[in-house]
């Protein structure tokens, strides 16, 4: 079987941890779990032609205390991006996360996620922040890890990428 | 001009064209190179495109072939069918009898018992309880992981251990390393060698481009790290270059279990000696002995009372209804002649205690020979020197009885339990034993006479008279002894006087005493009268009395056998 190790990167607290879970177990929690360091999850994506394995790396958040572990992007095949919509500094931390992973590891395939959609009359981003990520050429998703809106979409997105890149 | 030079290539043209248009010939052309065609699409791009492209048409070929005849396919298959259906019978029934075994030995004793308890305890499976406990150590799982990207290339997990996702283990190994490494700042191929979980330990060895990981339970040896270390060169060895461009694709490590395998050790502890075994043995050795020794003695016991019980059954006047066993005692049950042999005497014989044994006889009268014979002769006491012997009922007699112990013998015999005849040889029968009685009485008679006188005196009448009933008496019974008796009436006188006259004299006391005893109803055929004078003297004449005895008359009675 065809096996692919993915990254989770975004700000503290933006999600990742929960649309992971959505996607895997399809259930959620609202019990927020801080993670440490990296989580490691596994699902199996059937994509248009062929089954893969894709190896979840839940990279821990990064905030003021901790900083992203760059190590574990090494080997990864891609990585989903995650903004949360309720905080507008989450899309700018991605765009430097985005900019980082680059610096580490080379370019590699990614989806960027605004998370939350669920909270979307709450959401505190620019109007225009969407014209500002098509301008960087970033394929972007809304995505809600609470209703599962957008989960599922957004790792095949990624896989689709992955497979069509490599 | 034009068609000169342009005919011969309308003319390949127009002939192509055919080719191309006629379906029979494109076969014919394509026939020729499908082989080497799909040879050289092989080498060209791999396996897999054409695989994809051949797998639907060979999918439906194989099915239509089947629904034809299933035949084909079943024979094609056979040689293949049979050694892989028998393989994995064998391998099923070894693994079931593999764990029965265990299962029997370690359920039946007392460590066995406390494993149970704890398996209820902990909840865990009595095998894995067992296993544990048994165990000194055993590599349950073998993964190979690439090193950049933290994926699985393969893994190795030891029978009956319950694997973890190889995905997860895989990527958290590789997080932990990392983490480790940029924590400690360490060099590229320093990391972690050796993790300890509880009751597991994971020993890690590091190489270029994989890292092999072995989960093991309990303590392992150092050998293995070696082991280790040559099974990860092996595979780098052998797969550096797709190791190197790994992406996911497991398909090509195909072979990578097979060589984890050599690190799936495992070593249980040896079931320690137990001396107190060794006794137990020699107690229960001797314990066997001695049972058998004493069943032995018993059983040698009671063949000896048995063969008693035998030995009186076949006694004249037992008859044995019963033989048991029964504290310690023999009892015997049944009917004893009260003249048969006494059984305490065979108890002594056989040299058996006779304190042992318990008899318990009914009165009876037994019809063997011996004891007839034995009962015939308390009855019937015959005098000294007569024996009696019983054959078959039959009373015989032997010996010279008396004519008055004879006389009614037979009668009385016949009342005698067991006596169903009596056989007395003729000579001693009580007819011929009077006869003789008799015969002697009468020879033993002397008539006397008085001096030179041939006259009867009265008492003389008397005795004559007597002495008639008994030669009467002989005539009689002459005939049914089968016998002619003759009965010579011999005179006698004594030596005094001249020869002439005594010769005279004793003629006539001869014929005297026969004519008395013809008067007496003797027929005188019977009797013959003789005077031998003093010629045969009665008593030799050395005094008056005994002259007086050769002053007579005797009877000399022969006997010829006649009728």
């Amino acid at each position: 079987m065809l096996q692919k190790k993915i990254c989770m990167l975004g700000a503290f607290a933006v999600g990742k941890t929960s649309l992971v879970r959505r996607f895997v177990e399809s259930i959620y929690s609202d019990v927020y779990q801080t993670t440490v360091g990296v989580k490691i999850d596994k699902k199996i994506a059937q994509t248009d032609d062929r089954e893969v394995a894709l190896v979840l790396w839940d990279l821990y958040g990064e905030d003021d205390f901790q900083k992203t572990r760059w190590s574990y992007l090494k080997g990864a095949s891609g990585y989903l991006l995650v903004a949360d919509g309720t905080r507008r500094a989450t899309l700018d931390k991605a765009i430097s996360l985005a900019q980082r992973a680059r610096e580490e590891v080379g370019p590699l395939p990614f989806i960027f996620v605004m998370n939350k959609c669920d909270l979307a009359p709450d959401w505190d981003l620019e109007p225009d922040w969407e014209a500002r990520l098509a301008a960087l050429n970033w394929t972007t998703l809304r995505s809600s890890a609470k209703s599962g809106e957008g989960v599922e979409e957004a790792f095949l997105q990624l896989t689709r990428k992955i497979l069509a890149g490599s | 001009m034009r068609q000169l030079i342009i005919g011969p290539e309308r003319e390949a043209l127009r002939r192509l064209r055919e080719r191309v248009a006629n379906p029979s010939l494109r076969t014919e052309d394509v026939s020729e190179v499908v082989a080497e065609s799909i040879h050289r699409r092989r080498e060209q791009s791999g396996d897999e495109a054409l695989s994809a492209a051949l797998s639907p048409t060979i999918e439906t070929a194989l099915r239509e072939s089947v629904r034809k005849d299933p035949g084909t396919l079943a024979d094609a298959l056979f040689p293949v069918m049979g050694p892989a259906i028998r393989r994995s019978i064998l391998e099923t029934l070894r693994s079931f009898l593999e764990s029965f075994n265990q299962v029997l030995d370690q359920s039946l004793s007392w460590q066995g018992l406390k494993w149970r308890v704890e398996a209820l305890r902990t909840g865990r499976s009595f095998t894995e309880v067992a296993l544990l406990h048994s165990l000194v150590f055993r590599v349950e799982q073998v993964f190979l992981i690439h090193k950049r990207t933290g994926l699985p290339i393969g893994q190795v997990v030891a029978p009956a251990v319950a694997m973890q996702d190889p995905s997860l283990v895989s990527g958290m190994l590789s997080a932990i390393q990392d983490f480790v490494r940029d924590s400690f700042h360490a060099e590229q191929g320093q990391g972690i060698n050796r993790l300890q979980v509880g009751e597991l330990e994971v020993w890690i060895e590091d190489g270029p481009y994989a890292i092999l990981a072995a989960v093991i339970r309990g303590v392992p040896p150092r050998i293995l790290r070696e082991r280790m270390a040559e099974c990860l060169e092996d595979i780098h060895r052998e797969f550096s270059e797709r190791l190197e461009r790994f992406d996911g694709d497991t398909a090509p490590f195909a072979a990578v279990p097979h060589v984890l395998s050599c690190c799936l050790d495992a070593k249980f502890k040896e079931e320690p000696r137990r001396p107190r075994y060794a006794y137990a043995w020699v107690t229960g050795g001797l314990l066997f002995c001695l049972l058998g020794g004493f069943l032995g003695w018993r059983e040698w016991q009671f063949h000896r009372w048995n063969q008693l019980a035998s030995t009186l059954r076949a006694q004249p006047g037992f008859v044995l209804t019963s033989f048991g066993r029964g504290n310690g005692r023999f009892t015997f049950y049944g009917l004893r002649d009260p003249l048969a042999a006494d059984p305490l005497g065979f108890v002594q014989a056989a040299q058996l205690n006779p304190a042992r044994a318990e008899f318990h006889w009914a009165a009876y009268y037994a019809l063997d020979d011996a004891i007839v014979q034995q009962r015939a002769a308390s009855i019937l006491a015959p005098p000294p020197g007569v024996t009696l012997t019983v054959k078959e009922g039959v009373l015989r007699l032997a010996g010279t009885p008396t004519a008055k112990w004879m006389s009614d013998l037979r009668a009385r015999a016949l009342l005698v339990p067991g006596i169903r005849g009596v056989e007395i040889p003729l000579e001693i029968s009580p007819e011929r034993l009077s006869f003789s009685e008799t015969r002697d009485a009468v020879q033993n008679t002397v008539v006397k006479f008085p001096l030179a006188s041939a006259t009867l005196s009265v008492s003389e009448h008397n005795s004559l008279r007597e002495l008639s009933a008994e030669l009467k008496s002989l005539l009689e019974s002459a005939p049914a002894l089968h016998t002619k008796v003759r009965v010579e009436v011999v005179g006698h006188s004594d030596t005094t006087g001249a020869e002439a006259a005594n010769q005279n004299l004793s003629q006539r006391r001869a014929d005297r005493v026969a004519s008395e005893l013809i008067r007496l109803g003797i027929p005188a055929g019977a009797l013959h009268p003789k005077g031998v004078s003093s010629a045969e003297p009665v008593r030799p004449e050395d005094s008056d009395a005994n002259r007086q005895f050769n002053r007579s008359a005797t009877f000399h009675i022969s006997v010829a056998p006649g009728l």
